[in-house]
């Protein structure tokens, strides 16, 4: 009887302690075996520190991730933490549906530390934060020593004219040998801009599409200049590239056919996987005609659903994500730049030679001024398909760069950017 | 239709958006191009592949298993396969031409538009070949054997007793095959996606990537819907042929 009495009560405790399992859900966006590793492990660390927790972990493939977050958040399905990016937060915290952040920020020991601008990006719709990022991405300068040393050169180039004649240098096609990583098709934008808009010398901070004086960039003859530069640096590139996305590019970079490249810090996990110790480096993006380049801060985070029934558990996993020994973590696995301050100073290896080409764009104040994309403006996301396609016309010759800036310029007037 | 950002009733204005495109012509014609040589080399050369392995000969088993592997493959896997092996860099198709000595440099098979639109139907034809081999096979094997005897006693030689047995016996499975493949052609955006997403330059776009483009630049699904819309009444011509040929007896033996 007393047996009995002990097992009933073993089983009750069991039941009761069964029934008060908490089950977040998070879904990802930039879904890769790598990252997915990762994130996993960072998750299984959170559930053992929180018994009671459960979190599930959900991974649609990248090219179908956003479209599948829209419409289960706009059916309030079970959802807990959503991953957002940069590009599409806007779209994503008109919908209503993201909680904003800001009562938790104001209260965490977090927001003191975070990288400054950071939480700047994170407002980028209507001054509210609906994202707590946990990585950021600047584009800068890969390049590979040991190919371009074998012709003579010596890398990397310090600026645009220099790339050019570099990578004209570089680019013998009977042997496969190419300067310049071309990037055609998936969001060619940003290679675009680091281009064009290296010619100016007053571009907006607010706003990389206008200048200081509020009028467009795309009106302007050094639009022209700077697209037409661009047009003879896909010259030095394999003609293949007008159909190459991230994937490719980082082939091409790392098989040596194109020994320059711009990208983001997520390549270099990628890289350090594929390619030996030393074999390529970065440097600061090169600078252009107006003596300066502009790259943009891009982030990643994640936001919490305004339907969430487990809100606070749902930020508590937000603060643990992005304390500084599991955010070190996160970005040096995955290759990006972290968000908290501290990271840089307890791990040595945000300080090693392969960050070079960051942290001289960051200590540069002069040459290297950071702006933004208009990624509030309701047309942003249109943007991106019209500059893909345009810009590919330009480049087949099927269309004039005049014409292209034309239609740049129209389109962001008609969606509002720029005096009329 | 409405957009989820900011839902509202917006009328006919998603039809008009896209009809008055001025790239929207190009998308008809491309999204013709692709559905008639698609259908077309799937249909002659499964046929002949049909006509070939309808007779037994040693190791047929293993060859139509082999012959017919695309089909059971995902098509837009397939895209993504041949985008690597047709990639004018890294691609083992260049690669074999040039040693070869059929070409000197790599040819841009996906990012020249002489070139794009052509590897994308190719693809499909190799991809859509079983289904109509298998369509077929199975149509010649039901061919009773008598017809064939008694063209041979008539003094009908190999192409007579295909024009005169075959193919007017198997009529009615190749009227339904085309015009089933015509309506999945259409709405199959795997390949092109996988290998160009419809580029360069839209030289590949049809009405179908062009509307999971639209959802994954623009996150429009009102846009979307209405091509999609679209798309549905330009398959009802196609779905009321079909019920026509259907009634009229055109698929009976």
């Amino acid at each position: 009887m007393k047996k009995l009495a002990i097992v009933s009560l073993v089983l009750l405790f069991c039941v009761v302690g069964l029934s008060e399992q908490v089950t977040l859900r998070i879904i990802q966006v930039f879904t890769s075996p790598l990252r997915t590793r990762v994130l996993e492990d960072i998750i299984s660390k959170f559930e053992a520190q929180n018994p009671g927790v459960k979190i599930e972990l959900i991974s649609p493939p990248y090219e179908t991730a956003y479209q599948k977050i829209y419409l289960m958040v706009s059916a309030e399905e079970p959802l807990d933490i959503v991953e957002v990016g940069d590009w599409s937060l806007s779209a994503l915290a008109s919908m209503g549906k993201l909680l904003s952040l800001e009562p938790y920020l104001a209260k965490s020991e977090l927001t003191k530390h975070l990288v400054p601008g950071v939480l700047e990006a994170a407002r980028t719709y209507k001054g509210t934060a609906y994202l707590l990022p946990n990585a950021i991405y600047v584009k800068t300068l890969f390049y590979r020593p040991d190919v371009i040393s074998k012709y003579g050169i010596k890398p990397p180039a310090k600026t645009m004219d220099e790339l050019l004649e570099h990578c004209r240098q570089l680019t013998k096609p009977e042997i496969g040998q190419f300067g310049f990583d071309f990037r055609g098709k998936g969001y060619p934008t940003a290679f675009i801009d680091i281009v064009m808009t290296s010619f100016f010398d007053d571009i907006d901070p607010n706003c990389m599409y206008l200048k200081k004086d509020g009028t467009l960039i795309f009106e302007d003859p050094r639009a022209l200049e700077g697209l037409k530069f661009y047009i003879e640096l896909f010259k030095t590139a394999p003609k293949d590239s007008i159909n190459w996305g991230f994937d490719e590019q980082v082939n091409s970079f790392a098989s040596g056919i194109t020994p320059y490249l711009f990208q983001d810090p997520d390549t270099v996990g990628l890289l350090n996987e594929i390619m030996k110790e030393g074999t390529y480096k970065t440097a600061p993006l090169p600078i252009g005609k107006g003596g300066k380049a502009y790259p943009t801060i891009g982030f990643a985070g994640w936001g919490i659903t305004s339907y969430s029934k487990h809100k606070d558990l749902a930020w508590k996993f937000l603060e643990f994500f992005n304390s500084p020994e599991i955010n070190a973590y996160w970005c040096r696995d995955y290759g990006a730049l972290p968000v908290d301050m501290r990271v840089y100073e307890i791990d040595p290896y945000f300080k090693s030679e392969i960050f070079y080409g960051w942290t001289a764009m960051f200590e540069d104040e002069v040459h290297y001024q950071f702006t933004k994309y208009p990624l509030d403006n309701e047309a942003w996301s249109e943007w991106n398909e019209l500059h893909e396609t345009t810009m590919q016309q330009v480049l087949l010759g099927k269309m004039k760069p005049e014409e292209a800036l034309k239609v740049w310029a129209d389109f962001w007037k008609k969606a509002g950017l720029g005096k009329k | 239709m409405f957009n989820l950002n900011n839902p509202r009733f917006v009328g006919w204005s998603n039809y008009r958006t896209i009809i008055t495109d001025p790239g929207f012509p190009r998308l008809l014609w491309n999204t013709f191009v692709w559905i008639a040589c698609s259908v077309a080399f799937q249909f002659l050369f499964g046929l002949i592949l049909a006509l070939l392995l309808a007779k037994p000969f040693p190791g047929r088993g293993l060859y139509m298993g082999l012959v017919f592997y695309p089909w059971a493959l995902s098509g837009f896997a397939i895209g993504l396969l041949w985008s690597w092996l047709l990639n004018g860099q890294f691609g083992i198709v260049n690669d074999i031409l040039m040693r070869l000595g059929l070409i000197k440099v790599p040819i841009g098979f996906l990012s020249d538009e002489r070139f794009a639109m052509f590897s994308v139907i190719l693809v499909n034809v190799w991809y859509g070949i079983p289904f109509f081999a298998i369509m077929i096979l199975a149509a010649i094997q039901s061919i009773p054997n008598e017809l064939y005897e008694a063209a041979q006693i008539d003094g009908a030689g190999l192409f007579r007793k295909l024009f005169y047995v075959t193919l007017p016996y198997i009529r009615p499975t190749i009227y339904s095959t085309i015009l089933l493949r015509i309506i999945w052609v259409m709405n199959f955006p795997d390949i092109i996606y996988g290998m160009t997403r419809g580029g360069p330059a839209g030289a590949t776009n049809i009405l179908s990537v062009n509307m999971i483009n639209i959802v994954y630049y623009r996150n429009n699904f009102g846009l979307a819907s209405a091509l999609g819309m679209i798309i549905t009444a330009i398959l009802l011509v196609f779905a009321i042929i079909y019920l026509v040929l259907l009634e009229r007896g055109e698929f009976e033996l």
